[in-house]
């Protein structure tokens, strides 16, 4: 599992890397919090090179999306494929999520 | 009824036929407990996201059957692979590789009852990954929507009904996102409505996880509605694998006396019948 | 009938079967304590807490009240005995000597046997029985880690501290009987309580406290995990569990008694 940042006009695009599972998610929820100190950021999180995302995913994903929220910020989710939108919809997570 | 089980087939057929490996092979399996032979040679495979049904009446070696593909019992002679990996001779932390690949929803449900339901779902998550409490919340509130009951996180197993339990339990078998579930008799002592949902449970976390689910049970009505393959045990041994249309169109005298839940066939309940009269008059 | 030769040759087999899985037992449980940390796995912090809340803090009432009357049972009985001697002050070494060396280290393991061990193989019992132990196995949880181990370091911790509270309400209940009854100066009665009172009598009550912590978590623990045949199983679980502790105790207190013994301890 990897991340990379980059920056353009004032959003922050994660590019996520590997797996999203139960032994990838502890190291994602940390890389966020020390990610994500600033209010009023604007981030896009890519999935494009996630192929699988697992209930431990998902949450914490959400609780990014917390974090953002606390921060008066923005997050989008993009790139997802079919596979990794269909666990979004199972969960019902997609009307939770801004997914473009 | 029929309609329901006849449209799950198709949209699951193709599932299956998607995904094609086996992630259960049991050979040769033999099981004696003293001088009763419970497993006498059982042969299964069971195939990547199918739900593959065990019947057979009380005693016919089901729950053993189902014990040995998870590790729990060892055979006397056999061999049993698991998710690719031969579990017949593993032990200890080796086994528990493999089990945490698993679920397991147990016939009395079997939740821990000096938990609340929120400490049972979570203890798989608590002790075997380094996720944060924050996170697992989330993932607990998940499981129980799943399992519709989202809000019960503070009640002991005490407070709920059987029907609940049976959920909680599979909240639980859900919490580390098996690759198979087992279950064990699931609709078992619920009435029909509460069963008719266990079954719905079923169908959904197959479908919707793509999981792979293995259901021991004796409800027929149960095993028309979720199967996509059965396998008829009878007397230690499987008499046939088939689709349920296989099953149903079955020449096994056997086979068909189960289905239509005959008194009178070649499964006899009563072996002694003759000397009963002499019996009693010794 | 069977055969008499036979049955004591199956009581023979069936003790030695079960005392070997005690050992095992054992020896798993050891290994989690010391092994386990490096592994990270261990049992967890507040389980062993909740346990030896349960083990230790709720039984100091009843540890109180069984010790305050064995202290003044003691003063009594001696010095029925030693008022002929006219050595009535020797009452106070009495209490208190053979509260710190017996008496303390036995009640206290009695009473945490019949009020502890009970429960314990009662729960566990109660969990095998109804699939909740195959189920932490099926959850890839080892149910030695999990629910022994908080229970052996409990009751290995807790045994010892209340015997010391042990002993020492036992020499205040010997206390009121010399100082109300007797008529002994309250000093002097402390006094002479401690200065016969060797280190020695103290930390071999103490090791065999310890000792009997042990023997009640490894027959609490290993007859409730053995546990078969729904609720009147547990019942018979549960005093088989009792019994055997109180005999084992009687046991290792006379074998450690005499090991101190002829070691000149």
């Amino acid at each position: 599992m990897e991340i990379n940042k980059e920056e353009k006009n004032g959003i922050l695009t994660f590019r996520v890397k590997g797996d999203i599972d139960i032994t990838s998610s502890p190291d994602v929820k940390k890389y966020f919090d020390t990610a994500l100190t600033d209010k009023n950021t604007r981030i896009v999180i890519s999935l494009k090179e996630v192929e699988y995302v697992d209930s431990s995913g998902l949450a914490t994903l959400v609780e990014v999306l917390k974090r953002i929220r606390t921060l008066s910020g923005q997050m989008k989710l993009s790139d997802l494929s079919e596979k990794v939108k269909s666990l979004f919809e199972i969960t019902k997570l997609d009307r939770l999520f801004d997914i473009v | 009824m029929m309609d329901i089980s006849t449209d799950d087939q198709t949209g699951k057929i193709t599932k299956v036929i998607m995904k094609n490996d086996t992630v259960i092979e049991v050979k040769d399996l033999v099981k004696k407990f003293g001088d009763r032979t419970v497993l006498n040679g059982v042969n299964l495979e069971v195939k990547r996201g199918e739900t593959f049904v065990i019947m057979g009446g009380s005693g016919c070696g089901k729950s053993t059957l189902l014990r040995h593909m998870i590790g729990n019992i060892k055979p006397n002679s056999g061999r049993v692979s698991l998710l690719g990996e031969d579990i017949t001779d593993l032990y200890g932390s080796d086994l528990d590789t493999v089990r945490k690949k698993i679920g397991m929803s147990f016939q009395s449900s079997a939740l821990f009852d000096s938990m609340t339901v929120f400490e049972n779902v979570s203890l798989p998550l608590r002790e075997h990954t380094k996720l944060e409490s924050s996170v697992i919340d989330i993932m607990v509130k998940m499981k129980l929507e799943l399992v519709g009951l989202r809000g019960f996180e503070r009640l002991m197993p005490s407070e709920l009904s059987g029907g609940m339990k049976k959920r909680v339990g599979l909240a639980r078998a859900i919490a580390m996102d098996p690759e198979i579930i087992f279950y064990d008799e699931p609709t078992a002592g619920l009435d029909p409505i509460v069963a008719s949902i266990i079954d719905k449970l079923i169908i959904d976390l197959s479908k919707k996880l793509s999981i792979t689910s293995v259901v021991v049970t004796h409800d027929m009505k149960s095993v028309m509605a979720i199967a996509d393959r059965v396998a008829m045990l009878y007397e230690g041994k499987v008499l046939q694998v088939g689709t349920v249309e296989e099953i149903k169109g079955s020449k096994s005298e056997m086979v068909q006396q189960f289905i239509n839940g005959d008194y009178d066939g070649p499964i006899r309940f009563f072996q002694q019948k003759d000397d009963y009269l002499e019996k009693l008059m010794q | 009938m069977e055969n008499p030769v036979a049955s004591i040759g199956k009581v023979v087999i069936n003790l030695a079967r079960h005392t070997s899985s005690i050992l095992v037992l054992f020896f798993n449980t050891i290994q989690w304590i010391v092994i386990g940390p490096f592994k990270g796995k261990t049992a967890s912090r507040q389980s062993i807490f909740q346990q030896m809340v349960f083990a230790g803090v709720q039984s100091v009432i009843i540890v109180f009240f069984i010790s305050f009357f064995t202290g003044i049972v003691i003063a009594m009985q001696s010095a029925y005995q030693l008022k002929q001697l006219g050595a009535i002050i020797y009452v106070a070494p009495m209490v208190s000597v053979s509260m710190a060396r017996e008496l303390g280290p036995v009640f206290t393991a009695l009473v945490v046997a019949g009020r502890v061990g009970s429960a314990i193989t009662a729960e566990l019992g109660t969990m095998k029985v109804s699939e909740q132990i195959e189920s932490l196995e099926t959850l890839a949880i080892d149910p030695v880690r999990f629910l022994v181990v908080p229970r052996f370091l409990a009751l290995l911790v807790m045994v010892p501290c209340l015997t010391i509270i042990s002993d020492i309400v036992g020499v205040l209940g010997g206390l009121i009987v010399g100082v109300f009854s007797l008529k002994i100066n309250m000093y002097r009665y402390f006094a002479f309580s401690f200065d016969l009172l060797a280190w020695k009598d103290i930390w071999t009550g103490l090791v065999k406290s310890g000792v009997f912590g042990v023997v009640i978590a490894m027959i609490s623990c290993y007859v409730g995990l053995d546990t078969r045949g729904g609720a009147e199983g547990v019942g018979k679980a549960t005093t088989v569990s009792v019994v055997s502790s109180f005999i084992l105790i009687i046991l290792f207190d006379c074998l450690l008694t005499g090991l101190f013994f002829f070691s000149n301890m």
